[in-house]
């Protein structure tokens, strides 16, 4: 067995395709981290001149009800390894009591020329998803065919060894040379990451996990190839069926399927259906909100109320993303003595009407995520699945996961931004804040910003990234196992 | 040389491969076909819907008076959709289909809301990155340009990678040259053979495409869209040409053919699939992107500016022709600055894109896209010659509002106040209108050097080729 393994080792490693799949991949992988790891660093500056900028403004609110809050979602190092919807989707939020934040309401802070966006981008992961797989393939093609070609399998036959323990040994000592550049090139992309971003344990984790699963999914591949081999006569008849497996496979087959799969159903029925239904919560709450004005007794006076307190209100629900936007904002810098008799009421009007609004938005919530789901993730979720049938698509899931840049840890982070939200809510009740004079006018002292609940983010933990990734990892390992036996038992099978 | 490419042929029609491509190519052609059918009428059905509206819009101002068309302009104008869609897709959902023309943007208003100062419209660029809520796998599109950049090339090398070092092996090679046949003529012979043997699959599934799009009553392709096709045809033969060439050139200069199967699909990865998009993210890098909260920065105090500078004529309520025209000047230049303020940032974006571009077209993949998106009237450039469209629409409007004017005697000619200007009515007829166009002359002399150059390529390449082979050794 020792000896079989070494022998196939020797004759891997001295070949032309060897030294030229490894200086290809080193060349590839170098070349784009080096680019990637300067895309991240702008992106990681916009983010922080985002903060900073977005610190100032809410400062610079006087009043509560003036208040601009956002947050911002820092770029995630391991985008480097697989970019997923990392810079694709919003990473700015407004929060405030009105408004449920949602993945497709946020917006992008610090825009690059959206014009780049044309040259798709190249992470480590693509580079890997062509180079791996061509290698696997490049690889296996001849390992059986042409042994047979050549004599050369009659005579290892010959020997007392089980059929099984040669493919065994073949796979083994393949698996080896395949590793060396995988690996290489991956030390050399580390070597440069570390030098300038700093990485925690945890994503030295997530980054083994994505190693895990290209070593999964290269050993497809080869598993790929030796089938062929196993099952065709002439090396260059298995060599041009692996270009065409490879070709459909990574090349056509992912582009297909999106133009075979009919967009979603009827989005726009759907659309109409749950914007009716947000669209009478809104009613609701005017009406409650005009209910209160009557039994103050300023709703014939209404204007005048308004006029004198600048009462601004918008109550109006986004075409695309449902959100209901519900706002009352006061834009006055002071109250003049003859109108001091409003304030009482005022006062009375924010702490009924805000927690309303709260309230309302939250309402709508319930019927906005189903709504979502159906619009913009079921499309999204059955291509996923579709992809899976191609390597590539498990292979894109399942590092997409590790490296949290997929839609579920995307989602975590509006996820968080919710959370923050109710904290804010509850920060506004504890201190009183919706009948408090400050929350519409600052004449008598402004807001205290400092007191505010600060908004923190951390990434999915390591055990929330494994339990994404390991079914597809899984499921890569188990067509492994299938390939195998298959092959073995077509070879067993098989005449010399 | 005719027995010899028809030897190819035959050798080839009967192999594998020839029946792989063959299905590939079909499937591929007819997925297209079917996409492009359900899309398209779509596509055109919103076009339609959109410019009906951007014409009522028209149409009610300038029933209203004189001065709301001024004001308020035209409406927005939408990108015409190319009937050519199917040939390339030229990243078209990353690119805006309208350039929007801004209401009046309100400058300040009085305590009862009414509006004292309102700076009449302007043109400006949406981006459409921000409009694309899609949370899907990133794919391309199956569009020709896919079809024969990526899938064609690959097949071009898998038809020659054996020409010379599989007759190597099998001993065919010393025969041929036995034979009193110069070797140019088994080279070409050999070329015409293999560009043949592929362009027979390939013509099969284009003619499936077009029979099944120009079949159905939903999509109407002109005459000028099928000379638009037949040069995307022969672009095709042309890069595919290069392929086999490139094919040749291995084959001849290494012993065995799985070797040389490999060195070339090593070269097809490199300059295929990852040089345009690793060139282009090199290539931007150079120029940092200007970020947004910079843009604002710079855009503020290019408002504050004027109305500092035009202090003394815009508040005031005076009707005299001093005041009037100072109104008039502010208007005027408040709409210039902007939108010399937008199109300087598209201009910086562009020039960047252009950059860009200009490297990845050492990828001959990347210039055959290039190429087919500007006959197929989609892409960048496109959208760019579309901007331009508006641009000089607008100016054409405006210069018909001085025109209009300048009729009426009883004007004062001063554009952009109400009190300055003519008060007759206007007809909407009388209006020109946007209306988007594309043509074939202006886009053929454009594309001319990408062509030469692809073709250049296809002849440096044959002619090593040729060298190689006249030099090689038969063992």
């Amino acid at each position: 067995m020792m000896i079989l393994i070494r022998r196939e080792l020797l004759d891997n490693l001295m070949t032309f395709r060897f030294a030229a799949v490894l200086l290809i991949t080193l060349l590839l992988v170098v070349a784009n981290t080096a680019v990637l790891i300067q895309d991240y660093e702008q992106r990681l500056e916009s983010y922080n001149g985002a903060v900073r900028m977005h610190d100032a403004q809410l400062r610079k609110a006087k009043t509560y009800s003036t208040m601009y809050l956002f947050v911002d979602r820092p770029p995630n190092p391991l985008s480097i390894f697989n970019v997923g919807l990392d810079k694709r989707l919003g990473n700015l939020s407004g929060i405030w009591h009105g408004f449920v934040p949602t993945l497709w309401d946020a917006q992008m802070h610090g825009t690059d020329n959206p014009f780049i966006a044309f040259f798709s981008a190249m992470d480590i992961v693509f580079v890997f998803e062509v180079i791996l797989s061509l290698m696997g393939l490049i690889f296996a093609y001849d390992a059986i065919a042409g042994e047979r070609e050549r004599g050369t399998l009659r005579l290892v036959l010959a020997q007392p060894v089980r059929r099984g323990q040669i493919l065994l040994a073949k796979y083994i000592s393949a698996m080896i040379c395949l590793l060396v550049p995988l690996i290489l090139s991956l030390l050399c992309a580390l070597l440069l990451l570390t030098r300038s971003i700093p990485l925690s344990t945890a994503d030295f984790l997530r980054i083994a996990g994505i190693v895990l699963t290209s070593f999964a999914y290269l050993s497809l591949f080869y598993l790929i190839g030796l089938l062929i081999s196993a099952t065709t006569r002439r090396t260059s008849t298995a060599l041009m069926i692996a270009m065409f497996v490879w070709g459909f496979l990574i090349l056509v087959y992912p582009n297909l399927i999106r133009a075979t799969v009919n967009p979603g159903g009827d989005v726009q029925a759907r659309t109409k259906s749950a914007e009716n239904q947000i669209r009478q919560i809104v009613n609701e709450y005017k009406r409650e909100r005009q209910k209160f004005l009557e039994k103050e007794g300023v709703a014939g006076d209404a204007s005048r109320f308004n006029e004198v307190l600048g009462i601004y209100t918008d109550a109006h629900i986004n075409p695309v993303t449902l959100s209901p936007y519900l706002e009352n904002m006061s834009e006055i810098s002071e109250i003049t003595p003859d109108f001091e008799q409003y304030v009482p009421i005022a006062k009375r009007y924010y702490a009924y009407v805000e927690p309303l609004a709260a309230d309302a938005a939250e309402k709508a919530w319930f019927i906005q995520k189903q709504a979502l789901d159906d619009i913009f993730v079921r499309q999204a979720e059955t291509d996923r699945t579709l992809l899976k049938l191609s390597p590539v698509g498990v292979y894109d899931a399942a590092t997409q996961a590790w490296a949290g840049t997929d839609l579920s840890g995307l989602r975590d982070f509006f996820e968080a931004t919710r959370r923050y939200r109710r904290i804010l809510i509850d920060y506004f009740y504890a201190t009183d804040a919706f009948s408090s004079r400050e929350w519409f006018v600052a004449d008598k002292g402004a807001v205290d910003w400092r007191t505010l609940p600060e908004f923190t983010f951390a990434r999915s933990r390591i055990g929330t990234n494994a339990k994404r990734a390991l079914p597809d990892l899984f499921l890569l390992l188990i067509c492994n196992l299938a390939l195998f036996i298959g092959i073995v038992l077509i070879f067993i099978k098989s005449e010399v | 040389m005719w027995h010899i490419t028809k030897r190819e042929i035959y050798d080839n029609l009967n192999s594998l491969r020839f029946a792989l491509t063959t299905v590939l190519l079909l499937a591929l052609m007819v997925t297209n076909a079917v996409r492009h059918l359900r899309e398209h009428p779509k596509r055109v059905q919103r076009y339609q819907d959109a410019v009906t509206e951007s014409l009522n819009r028209l149409t009610d101002r300038a029933d209203d008076s004189f001065f709301t068309l001024v004001h308020h302009g035209p409406g927005n104008f939408y990108k015409k959709p190319s009937p050519l869609h199917f040939c390339a897709e030229g990243g078209e959902p990353l690119l805006s289909d309208m350039v929007e023309v801004e209401e009046p943007d309100v400058f300040a208003t009085d305590s009862e809301d009414n509006v004292l100062l309102e700076v009449p419209w302007s043109l400006s660029y949406p981006d459409a990155s921000l409009q694309n809520k899609s949370v899907g796998p990133n794919v391309s599109q199956v569009d020709w340009a896919f079809i024969i950049g990526y899938v064609l090339s690959l097949l071009a090398l898998l038809f020659t990678f054996d020409a010379f070092s599989g007759e190597r092996e099998r001993g065919t090679l010393r025969l041929i040259l036995a034979n009193s046949v110069p070797r140019h003529t088994v080279l070409i012979g050999k070329f015409l053979g293999a560009l043949l043997s592929i362009t027979i699959p390939f013509i099969l599934a284009v003619l499936v495409n077009l029979l099944l799009i120009s079949t159905a009553n939903t999509v109407h392709l002109t005459t000028e869209a099928w000379g638009r096709l037949g040069i995307i045809f022969c672009l095709a033969l042309l890069y595919t040409s290069l392929f086999l060439a490139l094919g040749l050139l291995v084959s001849t200069r290494v012993q065995r053919s799985t070797v040389s199967l490999m060195v070339l699909l090593l070269m097809w990865v490199t300059f295929v699939v990852f040089m345009p998009s690793t060139l282009a993210s090199i290539a931007s890098s150079f120029s940092p992107a200007v970020s947004f909260d910079e843009v604002w920065k710079q855009r503020n105090p290019v408002q504050e500016d004027l109305s500092d500078k035009y202090e003394e004529w815009i508040w005031s309520d005076a009707l005299d022709d001093r005041t009037l025209r100072g109104k008039s000047d502010f208007y005027t230049e408040n709409v210039e600055r902007s939108e010399r303020w937008r199109e300087g940032r598209l201009r910086y974006q562009s020039a960047q894109m252009h950059r860009a571009r200009a490297i990845t077209r050492i990828s001959p993949a990347t210039l055959l896209q290039h190429l087919i998106e500007a006959f197929a009237g989609t892409g960048f450039e496109r959208y760019l010659q579309f901007v331009e469209n508006t641009q000089r629409y607008a100016r054409q409007f405006r210069e018909f509002i001085v025109d209009t004017d300048r009729g009426d005697p009883e004007s004062r000619h001063i554009i952009g106040v109400r009190e300055g200007m003519s008060q007759k009515p206007i007809s909407p007829a009388a209006v020109p209108r946007f209306e988007d166009t594309f043509d074939l002359s202006k886009d053929f002399n454009n594309r001319a050097m990408e062509i030469l150059l692809l073709a250049l390529f296809v002849v440096v390449l044959l002619s090593a080729a040729y060298l190689a082979f006249v030099r090689a050794e038969v063992f």
